[in-house]
């Protein structure tokens, strides 16, 4: 039982020790406009003490003279309504000075650290991406450095109102001891309430937020699936399933409501009691001769102004542990050590070698393997198709290849000079088809005409009103895949490579246009080395040499009349294919043309 | 956004009261409810009573009156209570309401999008119709547990101070009033640029966000081309435009409380010198003069939060004027009133002079129409292929013969019976469509198989695996039938994911079978065991496939081929390409293309 406390005691102080370690690191980041919105909070904190001494002034000298005894000097009138304007004037102004600068230090900082991750993401090579899911990268360097930043908005304002709390109670038990105890004595109160509340609540919340997350995943998977809802008549039941789900919400959300209400009555109520009981006590104390009208009334209004910022205090803790464990996901790849890259481990092949692998083994994760022992090399300046099933290791072979990814075991060796490989995803930046194509090379647009021409990209190009001008979009959207394909091409192309690896790079392209860009990159790359990965038998039939892969091994090599005379594996995969990709459209489109999966930009 | 053009021309107050009429929980008790806010709210004003009234009754000058102020620290701690309690209930009825109204709500557009036709559920709309059960909804939740709640409460109490402060003074009351009036237009000024400028943080928000996506999916290429820096280079450039954007929007943000601040100290001033000026002469006393300055807080704190308010009030009817959008939208096909049963066994097909055209929605005009009078009289049992080109209509064609849309002209008579007429649950037990990409639900293979037939045992499935000669696929499962496919079945290939799909068609024992058949890309063992399941399936149903590869015409009983979405051919495979017409001109191109290549190219 102890044990058990003692252990949750040092997970509490664990937690505000990181919390604490965060606010240091984050605010180091820029600790200027963090310090200007603490002093703004500042401001407002003492100003907010200080409209109440003012008003305490002017119920003493102005009011109470004036309309009890009669007269009143206009020069203390004057005085009076003056500084009223004036501490309501700089306590705003301090309010817009923490805000903003709050806000500054907050977007800044959070700048600073999305920059830190993208470096971090950009150095690390290919094969630490492999075992990580994208999305979960992306968020860590946008959602979670706004969550881990996140910590910091309240902060200033929080500052402030601990000051506040300080100096409001000093003045109240200056003014009067015994009642300045008793007000000073249910901050402590208000504040455990705060903190119990925003504890309790936060509970609901979080299930809330959750159950929102299943509900719309729910919802998008049963709307993506609506063709099989319907198909099996299957509408109402899938609304009952999600209405289970939305039911879970409403729960969650409609606890949290009542305990907000219930809550909030006792937080506006006991400063509104403590108030009531303040006029009591304070008449014994107005009789008594020790304070007067102003002294209570203002002490009333203090309490009055200090309601609102000390329900803060509970919200600011409340961001604490989603700012943690963002933190945390994004200190995960700042702190993580930069991979070895794999490019470094690529050997320079032997005179007349363009690609070669000796002893090759590529394992995923231990006991995976999508490699095991290849052993193949393909002749220097020559074009040789990869053909296998899915999964067979194709691709691979081309990353080994490229750099991008280091073998388990065994070497691989390439021709010397500039690799480029051309991904199935044709990748696009959105930006201009010239900056795509240069893609940080610096090239002329003959070189980059060039190219294009190589990979039957010139037409389409052409037909485009701002022709290499043409901005793509994010992730090249406004093209079509046989487009994206040829732009991706054209940006390997235009690096004169001496081994161009493509893996399956002309799939979106229909046949014929396939077969007249590896004809062209035939006749133009004379001394390079292509190796593609390559499924349509009638591309294949253009390659000088054909590697098969079946089962993560090399099955065969040769040409590939060869192999379909020699193996029955590749005859059969050959057949298969017949069967599989002839949609009646994609046939006899003898150009590229509107209408066409490759057609012009239209 | 595209839903707005239904409900677009409706004003705010028609929305709200559809809205009302639409969640009728809503207004249930209403009337209590606003009592309750009425008496909380008075609870809010007691301590400026109580301050007016210690102060002119209670501490006069000629000394202290112990005993009026013991009964007016009891009378006002009564109330308060009281008013907390009141203000407590309040709360807390509207919010059971509004959250019993929200989940109503959210049930009707998830049923009624259910039940949308197929038409109305493109790829492109999905989102927007996800958008309506999320994200629309919530604009209504945080209107009701802040925005609402904000009406109610500082509307009432908004009422009540000012009703004080008249009874108070009424000059002073107008003065006040008059004072704080430009707070009011400021405030609205303040916001609308505040309201700007965080949608455009919002968009550069979401720039950044696809950025970074580029940084990690474009990875490969980026490393490949040694271009990383580039990328990152821009995505500084994004998160500092985001920062700007950000920075921007909180610094007129930083205007919007303070401002009241201004005013409340400006009002106050003004009060307290028109007081003071005009002394006794009206009546005044010192306790009504302080109590002023109490109320005037009280007064212009609502003041704020309302332009607040005012705007989440506008998003809020946005996000209703969306989801009535969405339920004005006709349902698909209607249910049958009297229907009729189907005939036991194999069922036969006729399609009457049928036409069809798509709805158009918005300004694109698409007046083609998709079929143009196809008639076809299919027995049972028959296994018939359709083919044509994109946009001949063989797809549209299986839709309506599914009934997942109603022809414009003409009729689908299904064993005899009119599909108009056949009742919507018999037609899904009767007649399944297996879609060119089968969805699964991220699940077990046996929970996706059971989707067909819910309450199907596990040797049930079994047998349905080996009656498709399956079983050596399952094998090859990881943890067989209890495999989980993941996310739209990613975890499987384009290939096994058919198989499935085939499978839970087989699981529906159904008598007619419609194949939209794949254009994926499936290797060599797939494709075997695909063939082979698909014709166990047919057997014994009458089968009517679109067909993208042409191998699948060939084997078919008959073929169908439809060009502009006419039926122009109509015969067995060996027929058609005897006469030489649009058939026999796709098989040969189909045969030439692909041929393994060794003599051509």
């Amino acid at each position: 039982m102890s044990g058990g406390n003692q252990a949750s005691t040092r997970a509490r102080r664990d937690r505000w020790r990181s919390a604490a370690l965060l606010i240091r690191d984050l605010v180091r980041i820029h600790p200027r406009p963090f310090f200007i919105a603490v002093s703004g909070s500042s401001v407002f904190a003492l100003c907010t003490v200080a409209s109440a001494v003012v008003l305490r002034w002017i119920i003493d000298h102005v009011i109470d003279p004036r309309l009890r005894q009669g007269t009143v000097a206009v020069g203390t009138v004057v005085i009076g309504l003056g500084l009223v304007i004036a501490v309501g004037v700089i306590r705003a102004a301090g309010v817009v000075v923490r805000r903003t600068w709050a806000g500054i230090a907050h977007w800044r900082i959070a700048e600073t650290l999305t920059g830190q991750v993208v470096d971090r993401l950009v150095a690390q090579p290919v094969s630490w991406y492999q075992r990580r899911p994208s999305g979960d990268l992306a968020a860590r360097g946008g959602v979670d450095v706004d969550a881990s930043v996140d910590v910091l908005s309240p902060l200033p304002f929080a500052t402030g109102v601990v000051l506040l709390v300080f100096v409001s109670s000093m003045w109240m038990l200056l003014i009067d001891v015994p009642l300045g105890l008793f007000a000073v004595a249910i901050f402590p109160v208000l504040i455990a309430i705060n903190i119990t509340y925003q504890h309790r609540v936060d509970r609901h919340y979080t299930a809330a937020q959750g159950h929102l997350g299943d509900l719309s995943a729910a919802v998008h998977e049963s709307f993506e699936g609506v063709q099989v809802v319907k198909a099996f008549g299957a509408e109402a039941r899938e609304t009952e399933r999600l209405s289970v789900i939305a039911g879970r919400l409403r729960e969650s959300r409609t606890s949290a409501v009542l305990l907000k209400g219930s809550f909030d009555a006792l937080l506006d109520s006991i400063p509104a009691l403590a108030n009531v009981a303040l006029v009591l006590l304070g008449a014994y104390r107005i009789r008594s001769g020790d304070i007067t009208i102003g002294d209570l009334a203002s002490m009333i209004y203090m309490f009055t102004l200090l309601v609102f910022p000390l329900r803060l205090i509970g919200f600011a803790l409340s961001a604490l542990p989603h700012s943690l464990a963002g933190w945390n996901r994004v200190r995960e790849v700042l702190d993580e050590p930069l991979e070895a890259d794999p490019e470094l481990g690529v050997a320079v092949a032997a005179d007349g070698v363009g690609v070669a692998f000796a002893g090759v083994s590529y394992e995923f994760e231990a006991g995976r393997a999508v490699l095991s022992g290849v052993d193949v090399s393909v002749v220097r300046g020559g074009t040789t198709a990869l053909v296998g099933t899915t999964g067979s290791g194709k691709t691979t072979l081309l990353r080994l290849a490229a750099g991008l990814i280091g073998p388990s075991s065994g070497t691989v060796s390439t021709v010397p000079g500039t690799r480029t490989i051309v991904l199935q995803e044709a990748f696009l930046l959105g930006a201009s088809l010239r900056d795509n194509i240069a893609f940080g090379g610096d090239f002329g647009d003959d070189e980059i005409w060039t190219a294009l021409d190589t990979a039957e990209g010139r037409d389409f190009v052409e037909d485009l009103p701002r022709q290499l001008d043409t901005e793509v979009g994010e992730r090249g959207v406004s093209l079509s895949g046989g487009q994206r394909q040829r732009v991706a091409l054209a940006r390997a192309l235009v690096r004169r490579p001496a081994l161009l690896l493509m893996d399956d790079t002309t799939s979106a392209l229909d046949p014929s246009t396939e077969a007249r860009v590896v004809a062209r990159l035939r006749a133009a790359l004379t001394d390079a080395t292509v190796l593609m990965v390559a499924s349509r038998p009638s591309t294949i039939a253009l390659a000088d040499q054909v590697v098969f892969l079946n089962d993560t091994t090399i099955e065969a090599t040769g040409t590939h009349i060869e192999l379909l005379a020699t193996n029955d594996t590749y005859r059969s995969i050959m057949e298969a294919f017949e069967l599989d990709r002839s949609d009646p459209d994609a046939v006899g489109a003898p150009v590229i043309g509107p209408g066409s999966v490759t057609g012009g930009a239209t | 956004m595209e839903d707005e053009e239904l409900g677009g021309r409706l004003g705010a107050a028609r929305i709200l009261s559809r809205g009302v009429q639409e969640a009728p929980r809503l207004r249930e008790g209403f009337a209590r409810t606003m009592l309750y806010a009425v008496i909380g709210a008075a609870g809010r004003v007691v301590i400026p009573i109580t301050v007016q009234q210690g102060i002119d009754h209670g501490f006069t000058s000629a000394g202290v009156r112990m005993g009026f102020v013991t009964t007016l620290c009891a009378i006002a701690g009564g109330a308060v209570i009281i008013g907390t309690l009141a203000q407590r209930a309040a709360v807390l009825r509207l919010g059971r309401r509004s959250e019993g109204a929200l989940y109503d709500l959210r049930v009707r557009v998830i049923r009624h999008i259910h039940q949308l036709s197929l038409a109305d559920h493109t790829e492109e709309r999905r989102g927007a119709l996800v958008a309506r059960v999320t994200s629309d909804v919530e604009t209504l939740a945080e209107f009701f547990s802040w925005g609402g709640l904000a009406w109610l409460l500082d509307g009432a109490l908004m009422l009540i101070v000012a009703a004080v402060m008249l009874s108070y003074d009424w000059l002073l009351a107008l003065i006040a009033f008059g004072v704080a009036l430009p707070l009011v237009w400021v405030l609205r000024v303040v916001q609308t640029h505040l309201g700007k400028a965080y949608d455009k943080a919002r968009s550069r928000n979401a720039e950044l966000l696809g950025s970074i996506t580029e940084v990690v999916t474009g990875a490969e290429s980026l490393r490949a081309y040694k271009a990383g820096h580039i990328m990152a280079g821009r995505t500084k450039v994004v998160a500092r435009q985001r920062g700007d954007a950000f920075v921007r929007a909180g610094t007129i943000g930083a205007f919007l409380f303070p401002s009241g601040e201004v005013f409340s100290a400006l009002t106050v001033a003004a009060v307290v010198g028109v007081g003071v000026l005009r002394g006794t002469a009206g009546g005044l006393t010192a306790g009504a003069l302080v109590g002023f300055v109490f109320l005037t807080y009280r007064f212009l704190e609502p003041i704020a939060e309302f332009t607040e308010v005012l705007d989440q009030t506008q998003t809020a009817v946005a996000g209703m004027r969306r989801l009535l959008g969405i339920l004005d939208l006709p349902i698909g096909p209607p249910q049958p009133t009297s229907p009729k049963a189907l005939p036991a066994g194999p069922l036969s097909i006729h399609v009457n002079d049928v036409t069809f055209r798509y709805r158009s929605r918005g300004e694109v005009d698409d007046d083609e129409p998709v079929l143009i009078g196809v008639s076809a009289k299919i027995p049972p049992g028959q296994q018939v292929a359709l083919v044509g080109s994109t946009g001949s209509g063989k797809t549209t064609l299986g839709r309506l013969l599914a009934r997942f849309a109603d022809p414009l002209a003409g009729q689908v008579v299904l064993g005899g019976v009119p599909l108009t007429h056949v009742d919507n649950t018999e037609l899904r037990s009767r007649l399944v469509v297996v879609p060119q990409e089968p969805f699964l639900f991220d699940d077990t293979i046996a929970a996706n198989l059971g989707f067909a037939s819910p309450g199907t045992s596990l040797a049930e499935l079994e047998h349905a695996v080996t009656a498709l000669d399956l079983d050596d696929w399952l094998a090859s499962m990881p943890d067989g039938l209890q495999t989980q496919v993941g996310e739209r079945g990613m975890q499987l290939s384009a290939g096994e994911r058919q198989l499935v799909a085939l499978l839970r068609a087989s699981v529906a024992d159904p008598d007619v079978l419609i194949l939209d058949e794949a254009t994926s890309s499936v290797d060599a063992l797939t494709e075997v065991r695909m063939a082979r399941a698909l014709e166990r399936l047919a057997q014994g149903r009458t089968t009517i496939a679109i067909a993208h590869r042409l191998s699948t015409a060939m084997r078919a009983d008959r073929v169908l081929v439809l060009e502009h979405g006419r039926l122009i051919e109509d015969g067995p495979h060996d027929q058609l390409v005897e006469a030489g017409g649009r058939y026999a001109e796709l098989f040969s191109a189909w045969v030439s293309s692909t041929s393994t290549g060794t003599d051509e190219a």
